[in-house]
């Protein structure tokens, strides 16, 4: 894991080498200032040598110009290398995102996805540009600190050296208790959260129901709790921030005292005590850092473990074995399905389906809920691989498509529209990005979404989305479909792609789908028997087999599934309780 | 015409708004007390903090050339007691003002919920959910530091420079005005420093903001992506993103760190005019202790300084946040109770339309002079395009909006003499989104009715037929419910609905396109619960179904905000006009 995570790094590792050297030398000119102090105390305030006052005045400038501007440069390099090894981190993890198949987005929420790709990898960002050499920079800072004043005065070092362990444990122990309280009020953060998020999706059902004052008390109490929370993790601040403050002060009463008293002795010089003073900083800050550096390097090693798994995952569509050589241009639309399975999780979805579709063909799907619809229109553009059988498309099987010309060739629209951030054109030319704007509002009247659009106060500049405004159910669905139209592939599936479009509207729609006919391949999936009722061949599904399999002429002379839904959505009732399967 | 927002900044607005800031003191007046004493612990803090350097200067001046053991160990013991008092500030500092900080946003979210309650939901559809949560929850949130540590930090910092100015001139008035020559370069540097800074964060801030919201999109888009075979495309925009916000990073982190070298520099350029003027100007005059005091002092002026320049600059940044929270609470909630509104106890479910005509503020009509009568219990459907005035027919029956003109009565009293909340409580609505609240399905039925029992919502639930398929869950009705923890189908998830209305047990019932998503499946199923919904109240129906629009007792086919056709299913399809065309479609 770590070794993989070095990839990404070896490429500024003369950099980051460099860097670490120029920590080296600043940590060491950082004992220049205060020794420099001493002298000029001993030599020119007390010693009255005022010859030596600009020599020492200049290193002392000098020292910290130099210092100062290595510093700079070294910290920038860390943070250069570590925003460099994030990006190509993010985009190689972007990439795999990007290819992973259907199945992996069922069982994954967006959510935490989203927090690995922001806040773990921005602890990993963090530990290069930070962390790392913090770690280092303290610890030489703390050695040469030490050495510097045990050459001075080693009994006073070995009195401060006894105070300096209730730094650190004190540190430790904040940075151990702080973190669970972190966490609590994180997670009590997302609670607050999603009961706001809610109020807010369902606060049509809210204000149905008069429930205001019952939506207020669940907020209270959540809220009252996000306060708790918060001032609990305060309170940890508070019990151990105190405590490491005095005992840093502590040191400097030792000092005083310490140092005083054998000024008075004789076994010390004033300057010496000037920079013990001026070091002390360097003994106590490492040790406030060190519980903070620990707890980073714990969270660090927990999101890279994350990390790596994601850049793990394998699609389940692997490339195909035996490539064959497939004519140029766009594919023809036949499809042909042999006996094909389909299970997930070992649960069988599709069994044994076998059917023919010819270029240009209408197929309309029916069936209950949970038949297998969606499953089956998901093989086409092989988002998913069959279990077992085949699916060809011009008589080559699925799995022998190079992906990137396969899925331009099947173009969807989906019942849950996905619409992006961005204009309601950039929206439809989606799939065509080099359509012209005529041919945007081409394929908008035909998908009758050019009315709407235009009524809107930008028209097709609008922007919609999650960042932009929200459009109705049934206006999505219309801008999808002109996205579809316009992307223009050889088959067309529409999955219940009309379901929340109003009925004069959809008639139109029928009509624009009807004059593709024999053009493209189309496949609609539809809970409406007149949605599907020109099909060349009608799929009924049950159970994820093909219980029925005709024109529509045919079917509904047949007893079963099909001639019932039809009877009843003609608002017949035939055979009242005859089984819907 | 621009193609890609993604990499359009999002504007928030960064001009300072006294006013908004004004208004968040208000919500801090209920602390005076703890301000006032936060206040007072820090600036004694503060001084005790100061002292040190004095206590010092006192020990290599008097102490040590005397041999007075005694005086060292009181000045040490001194410093001891600073020492003390500052921890103990400090651990009050941080309780109160964290008490503070936390109450006060706690306040605010909750006065910015309430309003939420009492908008109308033309503001839900409106704007994305997204943009509302996040004033909600992360604009207030930001709002914490800024009450808890930044206001009382600020008042103390400014004490804390009056004591060090205090102090220097008390050691020594020359070398303090030697000094302030290198404290406006100081002050400068800092400022502009932080100017810049800011700039560049808030560059930041929107390119990470930028970054997040694609890859947002990139996530929850993903399979629209893939079914056009985006995947190049998305990478190259992703690149472009992610490399804007690296640039953007290297940038402000380049300002930040060069403020610290910058103060460093102009602090050692300080002490060194101190040695200098000690040596050359007073030689004799100036002890040992005191220039050491000084140089400590020197030291510790750039902290305030620094801080107040912070303190700006998130004043700046929150100033932005809070006008879009006072935005929010004091959106309009347009319709309230009339001074004289009562409450209703009992409604029959009549329902009358006097010449009512209704407008959106774009003046444009949505409905014209819409009369008509409906007795109790009767169910009528409403047919028609999208635009011809449905859904806002329905939304005046429960007065989420107002007629412009007109008059509406419910059981012969007008709708604007009734309370809303009485008024609500009677008409149900049901919509297309039959949103479930996590929790468990039981959690789900009772929200109709928060007092029923379990036999209660069992009960309603066997009547709409929804007992069936609840009882055959794992948990039954203790089965949780939530986004992504169990899939109910849209049929089920209806039906839960129906069970929820039917246990609220309102006079009126509206059903806005209910049914619309339910599959054929599941059609039936909820058909019967429909019917037992129905039973007995007055039913306004929209809907695209056949099956639901032909048991109706009356059909409205609307056209363009009027009632073109009314009657019942065969005496329409009689007509032969525009249902009978609209049925040509269901069929």
């Amino acid at each position: 894991m770590f070794r993989w995570f070095w990839g990404f790094l070896r490429r500024d590792r003369y950099w980051l080498v460099g860097a670490l050297v120029l920590t080296v030398i600043c940590s060491a000119l950082g004992m220049v200032n205060p020794m420099l102090t001493g002298i000029l105390v001993d030599k020119v305030i007390l010693g009255r040598d005022f010859g030596l006052l600009w020599p020492l005045l200049g290193l002392l400038i000098g020292a910290t110009v130099l210092r100062m501007t290595l510093r700079w440069m070294f910290v920038m390099t860390f943070e250069n290398s570590s925003q460099r090894m994030v990006k190509a981190l993010r985009e190689s993890l972007f990439t795999r995102l990007q290819h992973l198949d259907f199945a992996y987005y069922d069982r994954t929420r967006t959510g935490d996805l989203m927090a690995l790709m922001t806040s773990d990898l921005d602890m990993c960002r963090h530990t290069i540009s930070w962390v790392g050499y913090q770690i280092f920079e303290n610890v030489l800072v703390f050695i040469f600190s030490v050495t510097v004043l045990f050459t001075i005065h080693a009994g006073l070092m070995a009195v401060l050296l006894l105070v300096t362990p209730f730094i650190a444990l004190a540190t430790f122990f904040l940075a151990k208790d702080v973190r669970p309280q972190f966490s609590k009020v994180r997670a009590q953060f997302s609670k607050l959260n999603s009961v706001v998020q809610e109020n807010i999706a369902g606060n049509r059902v809210v204000k149905a129901f008069v429930r205001e004052q019952e939506e207020l008390r669940k907020f209270r109490v959540e809220n009252d709790e996000y306060r708790q929370r918060n001032l609990d993790a305060a309170a940890v601040w508070g019990k151990y921030i105190p405590i490491i403050e005095g005992f840093s002060g502590l040191l400097m009463v030792i000092m005083v005292l310490g140092g005083g008293w054998l000024i008075l002795e004789n076994q010390m010089t004033v300057g010496s005590l000037v920079v013990f003073t001026g070091l002390v900083w360097a003994l106590t800050q490492p040790l406030r850092m060190s519980g903070w550096l620990i707890n980073d390097l714990q969270r660090f090693v927990a999101s890279l473990e994350r990390i790596y798994e994601l850049s793990r995952v394998e699609s389940s569509l692997k490339p195909s074995a035996h490539p064959v050589a497939l004519p140029e241009g766009k594919a023809k639309g036949r499809f042909e399905f042999r006996h094909v399975d389909f299970a997930y999780a070992k649960e069988p979805i599709l069994s044994d389906l076998s059917f023919t579709v010819e270029s240009g063909q209408t197929v309309g799907i029916v069936g209950p809920t949970g038949s297998g619809k969606s499953t089956l229109v998901r093989l086409l553009a092989r988002f998913q691989d069959p279990t077992a059988g085949q699916v060809l498309l011009d008589g080559i099987d699925l799995r022998d498509w190079p992906l990137e010309r396969l899925r331009p060739s099947v173009g969807f629209a989906m019942q849950d529209v996905f619409l992006f951030s961005d204009t309601l054109e950039g929206n439809i030319v989606f799939g065509n990005p080099n359509a012209t704007v005529e041919e945007a509002v081409a394929a908008s009247k035909q998908a009758m979404a050019h009315d709407f659009i235009s009524r809107l106060p930008d028209g097709y500049d609008t922007i919609v989305g999650e960042r932009g405004i929200g459009l109705s159910g049934g206006q999505r669905q219309r801008v999808a479909l002109a996205r579809l139209l316009l992307a223009d592939p050889p088959v067309m599936v529409l999955d219940d792609t009309t379901s929340a479009v109003d009925l004069e509207t959809e008639q139109h729609l029928q009509e624009t789908m009807r004059a593709l006919h024999g053009k493209k391949t189309m496949f609609l999936v539809a809970h409406r028997i007149s949605t599907i009722a020109h099909a060349d061949l009608i799929l009924v599904l049950g159970k994820g087999r093909i219980l029925q399999k005709g024109r529509h002429s045919d079917l509904i002379q047949e007893p079963g599934w099909y001639r019932d839904v039809h009877f009843h959505q003609l608002g017949l009732e035939v055979g009242d309780d005859h089984g819907a399967q | 015409m621009a193609r890609n927002k993604y990499d359009v900044d999002e504007d928030l607005n960064q001009e300072f708004n006294v006013h908004a800031v004004r208004r968040i003191l208000a919500y801090l007046k209920p602390f005076r007390r703890p301000v006032t004493g936060a206040v007072a612990l820090m600036v004694t803090a503060s001084f005790a903090g100061l002292l040190p350097p004095w206590l010092i200067q006192q020990a290599l001046d008097v102490a040590l050339p005397r041999h007075d053991l005694g005086y060292l160990i009181l000045l040490s013991f001194g410093i001891l007691v600073t020492v003390l008092i500052g921890s103990v500030a400090l651990y009050f500092r941080i309780r109160v003002m964290n008490g503070i900080g936390q109450n006060v946003i706690h306040a605010l979210r909750t006065d910015i919920f309430t309003r939420l309650q009492e908008l109308p939901f033309s503001y839900f559809d409106s704007r994305p959910h997204g943009k509302i949560l996040i004033r909600v929850v992360n604009y207030v949130n930001s709002l914490s530091d800024l009450l808890s540590n930044g206001l009382i930090n600020l008042i103390a910092d400014l004490f804390s420079l009056a004591f060090i100015v205090g102090f220097m001139v008390f050691l020594d008035l020359r070398l303090t005005l030697i000094c302030l020559t290198v404290l406006p370069a100081l002050f400068a540097a800092i400022l502009l420093m932080q100017r810049r800074q800011r700039r560049a964060y808030q560059d930041l801030s929107r390119k990470q903001s930028n970054l997040n919201a694609y890859l947002h999109e990139s996530l929850a888009g993903v399979k629209i992506t893939q079914s056009f075979a985006r995947e190049p495309e998305n990478e190259s925009i992703f690149r472009r993103v992610g490399e804007a916000w690296r640039v953007s990073w290297m940038k402000a982190v380049g300002i930040l760190f060069a403020t610290w070298p910058i103060i460093e520099i102009l602090s050692v350029l300080g002490v060194a005019l101190v040695y200098v003027a000690v040596v050359d100007w007073f030689r004799d005059a100036i002890s040992v202790g005191i220039i050491v005091a000084f140089v400590g002092y020197i030291w510790r002026f750039w902290a305030p300084i620094n801080t107040i320049g912070a303190f700006y600059t998130s004043l700046v940044q929150s100033a932005a946040y809070l006008e879009r929270i006072f935005e929010t609470i004091d959106e309009p909630v347009g319709i309230i109770d009339a001074p004289l509104a009562r409450d209703v106890s009992t409604v029959q479910g009549e329902v009358e339309f006097r010449h009512v005509d209704f407008s959106y503020d774009t003046g444009v009509p949505v409905l014209e002079d819409m009369n008509f009568h409906v007795k109790p219990g009767e169910t009528i459907a409403l047919v028609g395009a999208t635009g011809a005035g449905k859904t806002t027919l329905v939304n005046l029956l429960s007065r989420f909006y107002t007629p412009s003109a007109g008059t509406i009565l419910l059981d012969g009293q007008p709708l604007d003499t009734l309370t809303l909340a009485s008024l609500r409580r009677h008409v149900g609505v049901m919509s297309q989104d039959n949103f479930l609240f996590s929790g468990t399905i039981a959690d789900n039925i009772r929200y109709g009715k928060l007092d029923a029992t379990d036999a209660q919502i069992e009960a309603a639930a066997r009547s709409i037929h929804a007992h069936d398929f609840i009882e055959k869950l794992p948990d039954g009705y203790a089965t949780a419910v939530s986004e992504r923890g169990l899939r109910l189908s849209m049929g089920q998830r209806q039906l839960i609905s129906f069970a929820r209305a039917l246990l609220a047990d309102p006079a009126l019932l509206i059903l806005d396109e209910a049914t619309s998503s339910v599959d054929t499946e599941t059609e039936r199923l909820v058909q019967k619960g429909l019917a037992k919904l129905l039973q007995g109240r007055t039913s306004f129906v929209i809907a695209h179904r056949l099956s639901t629009i032909q048991n109706a007792d009356r059909i409205f086919v609307m056209e363009a905000g009027r009632i073109a056709e009314t009657g019942n299913h065969t005496e329409l399809l009689a007509l032969g006009g525009r249902y009978a065309r609209l049925h040509g479609v269901m069929v």
